[in-house]
Order: structure tokens, then C-alpha cells, then sequence
């Protein structure tokens, strides 16, 4: 298993958009489990509805979890999703 | 080289135009947030040339000066010894915004913020309790057998050590470690001290004393005590904040604790206690006089105030007035007058139960004025009527009046004479008591007048707080009918109505590559006529948006997300308006959301509703479309 954090830059948050978009990113991995952690709240990549409803607003932490066979290259891609699409500061 | 942080700060702050032209300061990650009250004062060119500042920009109403991650917190602490700001968090605002409320005020609602949290626990064991010690005063049998005794330990648990979760309470409320408010409320009922509900059938001489210092210490508990623990745990919070404060961070560990623990057991045995007791005998003895007053004007203002004495936790001493008055005179006229105090509570309650739109509270009413209608208050007291006041004092008129009424009355002892109105044994009170009168039907006309005249009262005088009606008078106002409403998604599970009037477009019809392609999951758009969207299903909204142009619901597995508008999230609410919130137990066709189309259009965004089941690929036949 592994994690990184990341704070969103994006004005708007996690939103329906990139709610959508991260889901779809997160299915071209599907030997790993993605979760989005946000204080005690936390939701797999692919629960659309629950990611949203747990309402990340800018300048808010998430922790990105990724467990599962191809675990280094989900992590990456999810790294990149992050910066990508939500001007993420990542470590 | 590295950044010089002061040098830093002191250039922003030149070129800010001025303290007064700040309204406050605050800082994330990376930025620098201000808020300024004249942006034209502000010179961004020469702000953007800063040493250390990597870019700036104006958003939401604050200037943000990116500075980066682990330098931003060092400008900013320069920054407030520059400017003599001071740091804003929302923490502050709340606390100051408290620190502006009476001091009266502040202290009335201290019982009722450390009560709220243990309501579950006192509600139950009241209600339990009632029930449970009434029984055998109807079948006297069952008093003696192996369930009565079991029952009665489980029930009265969380009163025999009610200080224990008041002091662990009133430790979360007053900011210290609940572990340590609970070893002293732990310690004010150590069974090695002298049960409080016992002591007053102790000869003085009898209890033994300690000697530490100059003080002697009676080595009773504190049971059924309220006001003197929340003040020991108030002592032990203060004493906890000022070491955790000066005490070296190397030894705080073990000295803090300790140090807390030792002063306020200190105190609280040898001052906050017997301060408290002597008050507690002043209350008894002027108690004791006050209902030798004729005409039933003693007993009126004794039925009046006797609510606030269970506020006090003053209440368990009247059984040395009881037994009193049983021994002397075979007749307990206590009783009627506590009955009636007690039982217009449960008026007072019954009434905040009926007529309370809030769930929650009405959910803690109901039991809440059950149980005191057994004799057990203290969940009515600190739960329903003295958080909201009006019902209690609408409670103490009831129980004047249901007092001054029994102490006309006249009652039949055993011998069949005619004495005084009142009870043969103690420690009963409302409908446990109707065996214990010596006239039931005065009794039970008392406890009709208490109980009624508190539940008049508050029916007629107490309004749910503003807020709270608020929030709640959507719920009940629109009339629920999902008539007519034609069903748009169907799958295995169930159906989703249309929730929005208009015209019922497919998926790929809606104006957003995201929504089109399906990502979010199965659906259909509405082209809005109207710009209401009520609940699809009967169900439960898991979450509204923030920016209240979105709303999620669950029903029966199906996950639904409404969402109104393309791109309005960037409208930041801005014409939305939300009827219900995250956790709302909602009906088809009641109100969810208001959105104003004229706005959406202004903004420069299509109003198209999209209404997607997020979880379709769960689904099994999901099917989406008018019929």
C-alpha cells in the first residue's frame, strides 16, 4: 500500500467534473483500490457520488491511497491526475 | 541565500497601503492570504517585484500572495509583528463572538452545553428507572425479587455516578483532557467516600473527617451533584491551560497531570465542597421554613423553586425533610409539592415534545417528559426545558400552582382521621406516588393542575428558537405529493421521478462532454421550465453542495446525484438556494432546491439539470428515459 497527500490549488475543489475524470483515471488501474481521504471521511476513486459528497474545497488536504498489484504506476498516474487537474501541491 | 523573512514582510506590508487598509490576515499552504478594504491603495507592481513573492493574484475577495510551502507561515509570523495584526482563525471569531455574551447568559448555558452530550445516557437510565422502581410500588412483590435488583442497578447506574459524566462533559466543553475531568468526577463518588444520599442519616459525629491543614474535610461524596462538579472541572481546566503553558515541554507530561489532579482534588474537597454544602443547608433550612407558611403561599413558592434546586443538584437533601415530617407527624406534605414541581415538568416537556418541528429534539422530548412523569426530571430539566428556559419557568408556574393546591387539601390516615394532604412514605414523586397518597383523588386533580397549566404555558408562550425554525419550516410548509411526477430512470431497485419540470432531454443531449459521455454514471438532462428540483425518490440526501447547486441522495442502493446547471459551480451559490441538508430524511416530491434560471443565464451557463445514478454500473437494469 501507499499514499501521498496533496493540497487542492483548484479554486472550485473536487467538483462533478473532475469527480468524473478521476474516476475514469482511476479505472485504467484495475488491479488497485484508489481511496480519497479527507479527515475521517474517505471514499474510493471510482464511488462518484460519495467523493463528491465529501465536498474537498481549495486549500483542503487529501490523502490518496493506492493498494494493489499495479500500486507504483496507479500512484504516479493518480500524482500527475492531482497537479494535472487540480494544480495539486503534492508530497 | 536564504530568504529574509522580515525583510520580506516589511516590503509586502509598504506596499499595502496601510494597517488600516488590512482587514486581516491569514495563510495556507503557500499563499498569503489578506483581505483589503481598498484594493486601489494597494501598489501590486511593486508587491509582484517582492523578494519572495512568486506571483499574486485577486480572488474571493482576497489578495493571495504565493510565497511557497514552508516559507509562507515565517512571512506570515513577521507579517503579524509588522503589521500588529493579529492571527485570524475561525476559532477566534467564535470565541469572540462567545466572549461578547452577558456573563449571566454565559453561565446559564454552561449546565446545558455540558448536559446535551450525555442526554442518551441520562434519558435512558431515567426513563428506565422510573419505570422500573414504579412497579413494585403497585406489586409490592416484585420489589423483592432477583429482576428488581438487577434492573434497578442497570437502571440507576448512570445516577448513582452522574458526576463521573458531567465532569467528562464539562471537560470537552471546557477545553481540558476528558481523562482527567473523569478521574475527578470519579473521585467525588470514590466508593471509600461517604454515599451523599446516605449522609443525611448519619449523626454529624458519625462522619469521619479529614484533617489537611487548616481544613477539616467530611469524607462525603458528591452523588447526585451537578454545580460543584462542573466547577471542580472548571478549576481543573483552568489549572490544566496555565501548566500546559509554563511547565517545560521535557516534563509537561507527567508534571501537568499530576500537578492538575492534586490542586483541584485540593480544592474541591476543601473549599468548592463545603462552600457548596453550607449552601446546600441554607437551601434545606430555608426549604424547611418556607413551607411553615400558611395559606399555601410557602408551598406555591416552594413548588415554584424546586426545579432549581435539581438544576443545583439540591434536590437529594429533601428526604431529611421527608423523613422528618413522616416521623413527627405520620404525614409526608413534602411530597404533593415536589410531585407538583415534577410533574409540571413533564407538562412543560410534554408540550416542547408536541409542538418542536426539530427531530433531534423531539426525539429527546418524548422520553425525556415520559421519564419525569415517573419522578426522574433531571433528563426534562437539563435536556428540553432549561436549555430553551421558557418551558421551565412555565413548568415552575404549574408547579405553584399544583402546590398551593394540595396544601388546601386534606387527607385520611390509616386511622381513618382527617389530616393534612400528603404522602405516607418518601422519595416518590408523580405517578409512581399514587399509591403512596392518602388521597388519590386530590392527587391526582394536583397533578392534572401542575401538569396542565405547565403544558398551557409553554404550548401558548415557547416558540422554537428562530434558527432551528428556519431550518426546519421548509420541511413541513410544502405540501409533499409526488403526483404526476413521471418516472425517468428505472433499474431493479427502484425509480427515479423527474425532479425538475421541463423538458426530458438524453444524456448525450446534455451541453458537457463529462455529463454526455456517462462518467459520472447513467441518466438524463432536464432543459428547466421551473427552477425548483424536488427529492426523485423517498430516500436520503447524503450531501448538498457547498455551492448548493448539486445535491446527492440515496435510496434503497441507488445513488443519485442532481446537478443543476453546467459550470455553475463557479457561481459559488450565487442563486441557489438549499431547502434541506446532508442527512435529511426526504419524500418524493418535497422541495430540495431553488435556483434562479435568469441568473444561471446571466452567468453565461446553460441551466440544463443533469440527474445521474452514480453507481449504474452497480445496477442491475438500469433504464433510462421517459417510459
Amino acid at each position: 500500500m501507499k499514499s501521498f497527500s496533496c493540497v487542492i490549488n483548484d479554486p472550485l475543489g473536487i467538483h462533478a467534473r473532475p469527480a468524473g475524470k478521476l474516476a475514469k483515471a482511476a479505472k485504467d488501474f484495475p488491479a488497485s483500490t484508489i481511496t480519497i481521504t479527507k479527515g475521517d471521511k474517505s471514499a474510493a476513486a471510482n464511488q462518484l457520488i460519495k467523493l463528491m459528497g465529501m465536498g474537498v474545497k481549495q486549500n483542503e488536504k487529501v490523502t490518496v491511497t493506492v493498494d494493489g498489484g499495479d500500486e507504483d504506476a496507479a500512484l504516479a498516474a493518480m500524482k500527475a491526475f492531482f497537479v494535472e487537474n487540480f494544480s495539486a501541491e503534492c508530497e | 541565500m536564504a530568504l529574509d523573512y522580515r525583510k520580506c514582510a516589511e516590503e509586502i506590508f509598504s506596499h499595502l497601503g496601510g494597517k488600516e487598509n488590512i482587514i486581516s490576515a491569514a495563510h495556507c499552504a503557500t499563499r498569503l492570504r489578506l483581505v483589503i478594504a481598498d484594493n486601489s491603495k494597494i501598489n501590486t507592481k511593486a508587491l509582484e517585484e517582492v523578494e519572495g513573492v512568486k506571483g499574486l493574484f485577486d480572488s474571493n475577495g482576497q489578495l493571495q500572495l504565493i510565497i511557497g510551502t514552508g516559507t509562507v507561515n515565517k512571512v506570515y509570523d513577521e507579517f503579524l509583528a509588522v503589521t500588529g495584526l493579529t492571527a485570524a482563525s475561525k476559532a477566534d471569531v467564535k470565541a469572540a463572538a462567545a466572549s461578547r455574551m452577558p456573563l449571566w447568559k454565559k453561565i446559564l448555558k454552561t449546565p446545558g452545553d455540558v448536559f446535551v452530550p450525555i442526554l442518551p445516557a441520562i434519558v435512558a437510565s431515567g426513563l428506565m428507572m422510573g419505570i422500573v422502581e414504579a412497579i413494585p410500588k403497585f406489586i409490592p412483590a416484585f420489589g423483592q425479587s432477583d429482576w428488581f435488583s438487577f434492573l434497578d442497578l442497570v437502571a440507576n447506574t448512570a445516577f448513582a455516578l452522574l458526576p463521573v459524566l458531567v465532569a467528562i462533559s464539562a471537560a470537552r466543553v471546557f477545553g481540558g483532557n476528558i481523562f482527567l475531568g473523569a478521574v475527578i468526577g470519579i473521585m467525588m463518588v470514590h466508593p471509600a467516600l461517604i454515599n451523599a444520599w446516605t449522609v443525611g442519616s448519619m449523626a454529624p459525629e458519625e462522619i469521619p473527617t479529614w484533617h489537611l491543614f487548616f481544613f477539616n474535610v467530611k469524607q462525603v461524596g458528591y452523588q447526585g451533584h451537578v454545580i460543584p462538579v462542573i466547577l471542580a472541572v472548571l478549576l481543573m481546566c483552568t489549572v490544566e491551560k496555565w501548566l500546559h503553558k509554563h511547565v517545560p515541554e521535557m516534563i509537561d507530561l507527567f508534571v501537568t497531570p499530576l500537578t492538575t489532579v492534586l490542586v483541584t482534588a485540593f480544592i474541591t474537597f476543601t473549599i468548592i465542597g463545603p462552600v457548596f454544602s453550607v449552601f446546600e443547608n441554607w437551601v434545606l433550612k430555608g426549604a424547611q421554613t418556607l413551607i411553615t407558611i400558611g395559606h399555601g403561599i410557602g408551598a406555591a413558592i416552594m413548588g415554584a423553586i424546586y426545579p432549581f434546586t435539581v438544576v443545583m443538584g439540591l434536590h437529594h437533601m429533601y428526604n431529611v425533610i421527608e423523613a422528618g415530617m413522616i416521623s413527627s407527624t405520620g404525614v409526608n406534605s413534602w411530597m404533593p409539592i415536589a410531585s407538583a414541581a415534577n410533574f409540571a415538568q413533564f407538562g412543560a416537556c410534554l408540550a416542547v415534545a408536541l409542538k418542536v418541528k426539530n427531530a433531534k429534539t423531539k426525539s429527546v422530548a418524548f422520553p425525556s417528559s415520559l421519564s419525569a412523569s415517573l419522578g426522574i426530571t433531571e433528563p426534562a430539566i437539563f435536556g428540553i426545558n432549561f436549555r430553551f428556559m421558557k418551558p421551565f419557568v412555565c413548568g415552575m408556574v404549574g408547579g405553584a400552582a399544583g402546590s398551593l393546591f394540595a396544601s388546601w387539601m386534606h387527607g385520611t390516615n390509616m386511622a381513618g382521621e382527617t389530616v393534612a394532604f400528603g404522602a405516607t412514605t418518601y422519595g416518590v414523586t408523580g405517578i409512581p406516588g399514587i399509591p403512596a397518597v392518602n388521597n388519590v383523588p386530590v392527587y391526582l386533580v394536583e397533578l392534572l393542575i401542575a401538569a396542565g397549566i405547565a403544558f398551557v404555558l409553554t404550548w401558548t408562550l415557547w416558540r422554537e428558537d428562530e434558527p432551528q425554525k428556519k431550518a426546519e419550516a421548509p420541511k413541513a410548509a410544502p405540501e409533499v405529493s409526488a403526483e404526476g411526477m413521471p418516472s425517468v430512470i428505472r433499474c431493479a431497485v427502484g425509480e427515479v421521478l423527474q425532479p425538475v419540470k421541463g423538458k426530458v432531454i438524453p444524456l448525450e443531449k446534455i451541453p458537457d462532454e463529462t455529463f454526455a459521455a456517462g462518467i459520472l454514471g447513467q441518466g438524463v438532462g432536464v432543459e428547466p421550465s421551473e427552477g425548483v428540483v424536488v427529492a426523485p425518490f423517498d430516500g436520503t440526501v447524503t450531501s448538498v453542495f457547498d455551492t448548493k447547486h448539486a445535491i446527492t441522495l440515496e435510496s434503497n442502493g441507488m445513488e443519485l446525484l442532481i446537478h443543476v446547471g453546467i459550470n455553475t459551480v463557479s457561481m459559488q451559490g450565487e442563486g441557489f438556494k438549499a431547502f434541506v441538508s446532508d442527512g435529511d430524511v426526504v419524500k418524493a416530491g418535497q422541495k430540495l432546491l431553488e435556483f434562479d434560471r435568469d441568473a444561471i443565464k446571466k452567468a453565461g451557463y446553460s441551466d440544463t439539470v443533469a440527474i445521474l445514478m452514480g453507481n449504474s454500473d452497480d445496477l442491475d437494469g438500469v433504464e433510462c428515459g421517459l417510459k
